[in-house]
C-alpha cells in the first residue's frame, strides 16, 4: 500500500484508456502516480472526484506496477458515471485491500477456474499470475459463461490461453447468435468436458451469486472438498477497511478477511449466496 | 466401423465399467451417423435407444406451441442423452439435432433393461449414472431459468 498518513486518501491515477468489453462492461486503464502493487484477488477502491468510489478487483497482471486495469460493469450511480468518462482524466485509487488468492498453495496442482459474466475480471488477473508460474503448475482450465456472445468479455484472451502450454479455455453462452460456434448452455455444462485429477486439483469460482452457487454445488458433486474450492465473494464491500460493516458475512468482513475464501470457511453462513 | 472395448473405456460414462460389462454394452449397441441439421429425435417422440455422443456436435432444446424451437444447450462428447428411452412412458422431453457431422453410440433400451435383470450391479451403476445426468440437466435448467429471471 502507498505510504499515506490518511487511510481514506486515494492516490492519483491518470485514466489513459477506456476499452469497451461489452454493452455493460468497460475496462479502465490507469497510470498511478506512484508504483502500485497488489496480489491477485485483492481489490482496490476506485474513485471519481465529486461522484464517489466503489470497490473493484484489478483485472490486470499483478506483476505490472506502473499500470492498472479495472473492469467495471455499469450497475449504479458511480459505475454509470465512470462509463461516460473519456481518457486523460484523473481518478483515485485506495488499496490494495483484503486477502487474495493463495497462489503458493496452487503449486503442483491442476487449477480449474469457473467464471461468469464480469467475474472474469479478477480471474484474468489470476490467469496472468498463473501464466507466470506455469512451470510449477500441472494444468489450468478456464470455463467461462456469459449470457450472449456480445456479453462475453476479453474475447482475445481465450485464443491466447489456448495457445499457452498447460492452459485450456472453454466458453459457453446462454443465448447464441448465428455466428456462435462454441458451447451453448450455462457454465456448469462445460464441466462435462473437463478431465481433471480431483485429488491434485484446486477449483476457483468467480461470478454472479447464482452462478457461484450452482458452480460450487457441481464441483462438490465432482468430488472437490470444501477447502479445495476458492470463492471470490465480491459483494457489498464499501470502505475496504473493515470499518463500515457493509460487507459483514457472519463472523467475516469480506473486505478484510476476503474477498477470497475457501468454501469450507464460509459454507455455514446462510447469506453466502445472497 | 465398430467400436472396441478400449474405445468405450475412454468414454467418461463408462469409466468404472468392467470389461465384461462393456462387452454387454457393445452387444446391444450400434453406431449411428447423423448429418448437419439432421434431427435425431423430436420432443414427444417415443424413444427406443439411449445415446452417447462419440464425436461431433449436437444441439438440444424444446419446442413451444409445437413449432418454435428453443435452443437450450449443446451436448459434450461422452455425454448421455435420450434417457427417456429407459423410463416409462419412453417419451422424449426434448429434441436433439446435429449441427455438424456426428457419430453416436445407440444402446437398445429394451435390451439394456433386460440386462439389468441379469446383472443388478450393472443395472445399479448404469441407473445411478443416468440419474446423475438427469440431475445435472435439472440443475442446469434451474440455473438457466434463474439467469433469465435476474436482470
Amino acid at each position: 500500500m502507498f505510504d499515506n498518513n490518511n487511510i481514506y486518501k486515494p492516490i492519483k491515477a491518470r485514466l489513459t484508456d477506456v476499452i469497451t468489453e461489452s454493452p455493460l462492461i468497460k475496462t479502465f486503464v490507469l497510470a498511478p502516480e506512484h508504483e502500485f502493487s497488489f496480489e491477485t484477488g485483492q481489490f482496490i477502491e476506485l474513485s471519481v472526484d465529486g461522484i464517489g468510489e466503489a470497490p473493484f478487483t484489478p483485472s490486470s497482471s499483478p506483476l505490472i506496477t506502473d499500470m492498472l486495469e479495472v473492469t467495471v460493469m455499469k450497475t449504479g450511480y458511480v459505475t454509470e458515471y465512470m462509463h461516460n468518462l473519456k481518457s486523460d482524466v484523473n481518478m483515485g485509487i485506495r488499496g490494495p485491500y483484503g486477502r487474495g488468492y493463495p497462489v503458493e498453495v496452487f503449486e503442483g496442482k491442476e487449477i480449474l477456474i469457473l467464471g461468469g459474466g464480469c467475474g472474469l475480471a479478477p480471474i484474468r488477473s489470476l490467469l496472468y499470475k498463473l501464466e507466470s508460474m506455469k512451470d510449477k503448475l500441472e494444468k489450468v482450465t478456464l470455463c467461462y459463461g456469459s449470457k450472449t456472445p456480445e456479453d462475453c468479455i476479453y474475447k482475445p484472451l481465450f485464443k491466447r490461453l489456448n495457445n499457452i502450454e498447460k492452459f485450456e479455455a472453454f466458453r459457453t453462452v446462454d443465448k447464441p447468435d448465428e455466428g456462435w460456434t462454441e458451447s451453448v448452455g450455462v457454465v456448469t455444462t462445460l464441466l462435462n468436458r473437463v478431465r481433471i485429477n480431483i485429488n491434485k486439483s484446486i477449483a476457483i469460482v468467480c461470478g454472479p451469486p447464482v452462478m457461484m452457487k450452482f458452480g460450487t454445488i457441481r464441483l462438490l458433486e465432482m468430488g472437490f472438498t470444501d477447502n479445495q474450492i476458492y470463492l471470490s465473494m465480491e459483494k457489498n464491500m464499501s470502505c475496504g477497511l473493515g470499518k463500515c460493516g457493509h460487507c459483514m458475512m457472519g463472523e467475516f468482513f469480506v473486505c478484510k478477511d476476503g474477498p477470497v475464501f475457501t468454501y469450507g470457511e464460509i459454507k455455514h453462513n446462510p447469506e453466502i449466496w445472497k | 466401423m465398430e467400436l472396441t472395448i478400449n474405445e468405450l473405456k475412454n468414454i467418461r460414462f463408462f469409466e468404472s465399467y468392467s470389461d465384461k460389462q462393456l462387452q454387454t454394452i457393445l452387444a446391444i449397441s450400434s453406431i449411428k451417423h447423423f448429418k448437419v441439421k439432421e434431427i435425431l429425435f423430436e420432443q414427444y417422440d417415443e424413444l427406443h435407444e439411449v445415446y452417447i455422443l462419440l464425436s461431433g456436435c449436437l444441439s438440444m432444446g424444446i419446442s413451444i406451441a409445437g413449432e418454435k424451437r428453443i435452443h437450450l444447450g449443446t451436448l459434450e462428447e461422452g455425454e448421455l442423452f435420450s434417457w427417456s428411452a429407459v423410463f416409462r412412458p419412453y417419451i422424449s422431453t426434448a429434441w436433439v439435432m446435429a449441427t455438424c457431422p456426428t457419430r453416436v453410440l445407440a444402446i437398445d433400451s429394451e435390451k439394456l433393461n433386460q440386462t439389468f435383470q441379469n446383472d443388478c450391479e450393472f443395472g445399479f451403476k448404469t441407473m445411478t449414472k443416468i440419474a446423475q445426468t438427469i440431475s445435472h440437466r435439472l440443475s442446469d435448467t434451474r440455473f438457466q431459468l434463474m439467469n433469465q429471471l435476474i436482470i
